[in-house]
Order: C-alpha cells, then structure tokens, then sequence
C-alpha cells in the first residue's frame, strides 16, 4: 500500500515537472492579477492624505497597503489554480488509457486516490511561495510590492504552510471529485471555470474586509480560500492579529474541516470511478 | 494441473437490453495459447474485460489461475498479465520509469526489480531507448513495452487483447515472436483475441469464434478447418437454375453441397482440384452456364463463413493480400506451419 503509493505520487509529480506549461498556466492567473489589477487598484490613494491611515488599516485587516493585502490572497488563490490539474490529469489519464493500465494493476482504488491528492497537496507549495516572492520583488522594482510588516516567526512561517498545504489539499480533492465524475475535458473546463470564480469571488482574497457589507462579510468568513489568507495575513502583517476574531490556529481548524468534507466525497467519487464497470 | 482459465456462461448486458455476450463458456488449459477470433464488435474485448476483473458480468462464473474473478478481482489482477488493444504506458515517463511503477504497482520484489526491468527492456529491445520519454517512441516500441510492463511481475496467465492492432507485419511478427518465447519459457497461459485470421491461426493451440457475443466454434484450428469436410468449391452459375443443386449433388465425391447468399453452391470435396471437371460437367448438362469456379482451401475464413453464415468481415480485417504476406512472417516468427 505505501510502496504504490509512494511510485505513484512519484509519477504524478514527475509528470507535473516535466509539463512546465501546466506551472505557467497555473501561475499566469495569480500573476497578471499582481501586475495588472494589483498594480492599478491602489485603493490608499483614493483618500490622497484626506482619508487616516487607520481607516486603511481596518479596511485591510491589518495590511499596510491594498497590495499588501492583495498580494496574500493571491498566493491563497494559487493553490486553486495549480490544484485544477491535478483533476484535469484524471481526465487525461482516462482518455488516454494510462488509469485503465493502472486499474489492471493490485494498486488500491485507495493509493490512487491518495498519490494524486499528495502530489495535489505539495505542488503548490513552492508556486505559491514563488508568488509571495515576485510580490516582494515587484516593490524593489519600482512598483507597488507586498510589504511584510511583521517579524515572522518560525511557528507563523509554519502556519502559513500548513494553511497552503491544506487548501491546496482541498482543492485538490474537489478538482479530483470533478475529474473522477466526468469524462470530456471541455465538461470538466467547463465545470472547473464554474467553480472558480464564484470561489475566488466570495473570499476575502481580492476585497477589502473593511468595505464589505456585514452580509457578505459573513459569505466570505467561512470560503476556505479567505480562511488560508487570515492566517497568511496574521502571520505577515504586524498587529494585524487585532483586525481578527480568532487566531490562526482556529483558521486552519476551518480549513481542515472543509478539507475532510471534500476529502471523503472526492474519495467516495474515486472509489466509484476505479472500481469495476457495471 | 488445474486448468488455467474456466468461464462459465459468462454474459454481459448493457443497460438491460445490449447484450455484448452471451453465456460463454470455455477452458483453458494451463500453458496453451487460446484465441478468440471474431470481427471487432463480436465480445472480445468485453470478455477478457469480465476475465481480468474490469468489468462486472451480468451472469456467469470464471475462474482463472483457480481463483474466482469476480470474488477476489484484486487477487486476480496480481496473478494475470494484460495487455490492452490500445496503447497505455504513460506518455510523460521513461521506458525503465513505466517499468518501475508497474513493478511496484505489482510487488515485484525490491532486490529483483533492476535486474527484471533490465532484461525485459534488452529482450523487448528497447533498452537503448529505456530512459526515452515513451512518447517518442515508434508504434512497435510502444507495444514491446506495454508488453513488458503486462509481464512485469511473470505473471501465469497473460491477457493480450488485440496487442498487435495497428502494428505493421515486421512488427506483429515480432510482438508474437516474443510471446512464443515467453511462453516456452515459463510455461505461460496466453489467452489472447484477434480478428486477424493468420494470427489466429499462427498462435493458437485452440481457439474459439466468436460473433455478436456468442460462441460459434470452437477447436484447435486444423479441428476446426477438418470440420469443413475438405476443400470448398465454389460454382457461381450465370443465373440461377432450378436443377442445378440436385446436379451438383449427384456428382460422385460430393460430400455436400450448400447455396451461399449470393446465389453461388459451395461444393465440399476431399480434393476439390480433381472433382472440378465433373462439377462443371454436372452444370453443362443441367443447362446452366457458368460465371465462374473457385476453389479454396480450408482456412478460418471458411470455417467463419461455415459457422456464421456470412463471409469474415473483410472492412473489419485486413486485405487478402497484406494477410497473405503475413501469414509468410508469423508462420516464419513460428518456425512452423501448422496447416
């Protein structure tokens, strides 16, 4: 059981490595938001000095500057855009045979299931710090770039990678349920972009906190991707803990649950779909 | 020794009114090589789906290496090999990389893992290519190594359903060359299917022909063609005649006479070449002129047409003349003929 499905995580994410179009599509979205969007939507200087800083600081949960706030949800947001093929791969593995070669094999509905999910879960680790990198970097050339005002911690850079790895984990056991349930990569196109812009619109990734309607507020509180960036943004930005109800730690308790909730009904799917046709 | 593979009355319906097979039942014996021959759409692949544990069977029993499929697919899986029609190594790994996930996949032992893949890889020749991306591969490598990663874990039955489709001579009579090896060696079950006639008759001790989900008949391909009764001549009359069946009939040496669709009388003979004279003399004097005389050998193509009733699907299988130069090569893969 571990021996399959380590070879197959292993293959999974050979296959990610070698297809570097995948990892700069799954970056492009994240990073013309950055560029374009970010760069233009510097919402602090609307007041030009009129409006106090601390007005900015509500709005921004703490962030120093929009982008700065921006910037975090962007790299909460690359773990949808990554994750998404690692359901378009179930697909892909369908059409051309390659998951008929391995449901011929011993290999537990279980592994397969699993070693996607792994390779799902960790892919986006490093796009996503590559990310918060470029965010950083555009402030050296420049232009508006992500300020990290606070002194992380061990422990907080910790938090910020387990929020990125269950997120990513996830998403990835949603895309998984998706690729496991349909068979034409144009329905599953279809179904994913269906996904995620609604996803991606009701978070608090893009929006300032501060300005949103109480109502929408509550939508956003519990989108998994708003509660990866609460503890990316309390973990970034100093006294930011403040504008937060809760502490990380009770975020990425959030995220768990809606991991395991996507995670049993993505398995329940796999299990269906590698199991012997009816 | 126990027999390799026993299915009984296994049947296959899709959506309550398809039925893709129907109540099939045969055995293999341990080490033979068995064929279903049959055009595409008669129930091979359906088969060896339901044989290799894929595909649930609507009714029906099948044991293979004495264990039962349906109640313990996953035990089935690690006991048999199975090459698919289609190509389904991955695209995105090496040769030796493919290898080394299907030998963990099957708990090859860690120590023999290097060694086995080796050898496979130099036996299938492809070991110059091992760390190629297996989609740079020619069709014939790509059917070598799925035929590697199928035999991985020596397997005792091996599943080959249609492996050569697509392959051109050089390269079919290569794949089977392989085969026969392989089963020489290790003693190895094959149960194959095919709708190429020659390999049919080239590979299999027994076969079986299958159409529209049954089996029609069955036998080791000299029983088969011995049921024919001989050579077959064909008399294709001008026009047809009301006399000239009896005609036919009253000719000495005549063992049967039949009409073919077409209007034609396919005549049975133990030397048809001899009997020739005297059939066309048969017609001459029942008055009715002739388009044309044939004679055949006995072949597969006659026993389909002898148990189906209609002529083996020529657009579904290849041209007379690319099968006879094929013939020449798997005979010649073979060392034998088996006519």
């Amino acid at each position: 059981m571990i021996r399959e499905t380590v070879a197959l995580t292993r293959r999974e994410l050979l296959r990610i490595v070698r297809n570097p179009q995948a990892i700069v599509t799954s970056l492009l979205l994240p990073i013309l938001y950055l560029v374009l969007f970010g760069q233009a939507f510097n919402l602090e200087n609307l007041g030009s000095g009129r409006i106090p800083q601390a007005y900015f600081l509500t709005a921004f949960r703490g962030a120093p500057t929009y982008f700065s706030y921006f910037a975090a949800g962007m790299t909460g947001f690359v773990a949808v855009t990554a994750t998404l093929f690692i359901g378009a791969n179930v697909i892909f593995d369908r059409l051309f045979g390659v998951l008929k070669r391995i449901s011929a094999t011993p290999a537990s509905a279980t592994s397969i299931f699993a070693s996607r999910l792994i390779a799902g879960s960790v892919q986006p680790i490093g796009l996503a710090f590559l990310v918060l990198g470029l965010s950083i970097l555009l402030g050296h050339l420049g232009l508006t770039g992500l300020d990290i005002t606070a002194s992380v911690t061990v422990v907080g850079a910790l938090e910020v990678l387990l929020a990125i790895v269950i997120l990513s984990a996830m998403f990835a056991s949603l895309f998984l349920a998706v690729g496991f349930s349909l068979e034409q990569p144009q329905t599953y196109f279809a179904a994913v972009n269906a996904i995620n812009l609604p996803v991606l619109l009701t978070s608090a990734a893009l929006y300032p906190w501060g300005t949103m309607p109480p109502w929408f507020q509550n939508v956003a509180s519990v989108n998994p991707i708003t509660l990866a960036v609460n503890v990316l943004r309390e973990n970034l930005f100093a006294g930011a803990s403040a504008y937060y109800p809760y502490g990380p730690g009770v975020y990425l308790l959030g995220l768990l649950a809606w991991a395991g909730a996507m995670f049993v009904v993505a398995a329940l799917l796999a299990r269906r779909a590698l199991g012997p046709k009816r | 020794m126990p027999s390799a593979i026993v299915a009984q009355g296994i049947s296959k319906t899709y959506n309550h009114k398809v039925k893709a097979v129907e109540d099939v039942s045969f055995t293999v014996e341990a080490g033979e090589a068995y064929g279903f021959l049959g055009p595409n759409g008669a129930g091979k692949t359906t088969t060896v789906a339901m044989l290799t544990a894929q595909l649930a069977p609507t009714a029906g029993q099948a044991v293979v290496d004495g264990v039962d499929v349906f109640q313990n697919p996953t035990d089935i899986k690690r006991r048999i090999g199975l090459v698919f029609q289609e190509s389904t190594a991955d695209s995105d790994l090496t040769g030796r990389e493919n290898l080394e996930l299907a030998a963990a996949l099957f708990a090859v032992p860690r120590r023999e893992v290097t060694s086995r893949i080796d050898s496979l890889l130099d036996r299938m020749q492809i070991g110059d290519a091992a760390d190629r991306l297996a989609k740079t591969y020619s069709g014939g490598m790509r059917r070598r190594l799925e035929l590697a990663v199928g035999i991985i874990h020596s397997p005792r039955v091996l599943f080959l359903d249609e492996p050569t489709l697509g392959l051109d001579p050089q390269g079919r009579a290569g794949f089977w060359r392989y085969v026969e090896e392989l089963r020489k060696e290790h003693g190895m079950t094959v149960f194959l299917t095919t709708h190429y006639l020659e390999e049919a008759d080239g590979i299999c001790e027994r076969l079986a022909i299958i159409d529209h989900g049954h089996i029609v008949a069955a036998g080791s391909p000299s029983e088969l063609k011995d049921r024919l009764g001989g050579d077959v001549v064909t008399i294709r009359p001008l026009k047809p005649g009301p006399g000239l069946e009896g005609a036919l009939k009253s000719v000495p040496g005549a063992s049967s006479v039949s009409p073919a669709p077409d209007g034609a009388f396919r005549v049975k003979a133990q030397r048809g070449e001899e009997l020739i004279p005297a059939l066309v003399a048969a017609c001459e004097k029942a008055g009715v002129g002739l388009a044309g005389v044939s004679l055949k050998r006995p072949s597969l193509d006659e026993v389909f047409l002898e148990f189906t009733g209609r002529e083996y699907r020529e657009d579904e299988s290849p041209s007379a003349t690319d099968r006879a130069v094929r013939v020449g090569q798997v005979q010649q893969a073979f060392g034998r003929a088996r006519r």
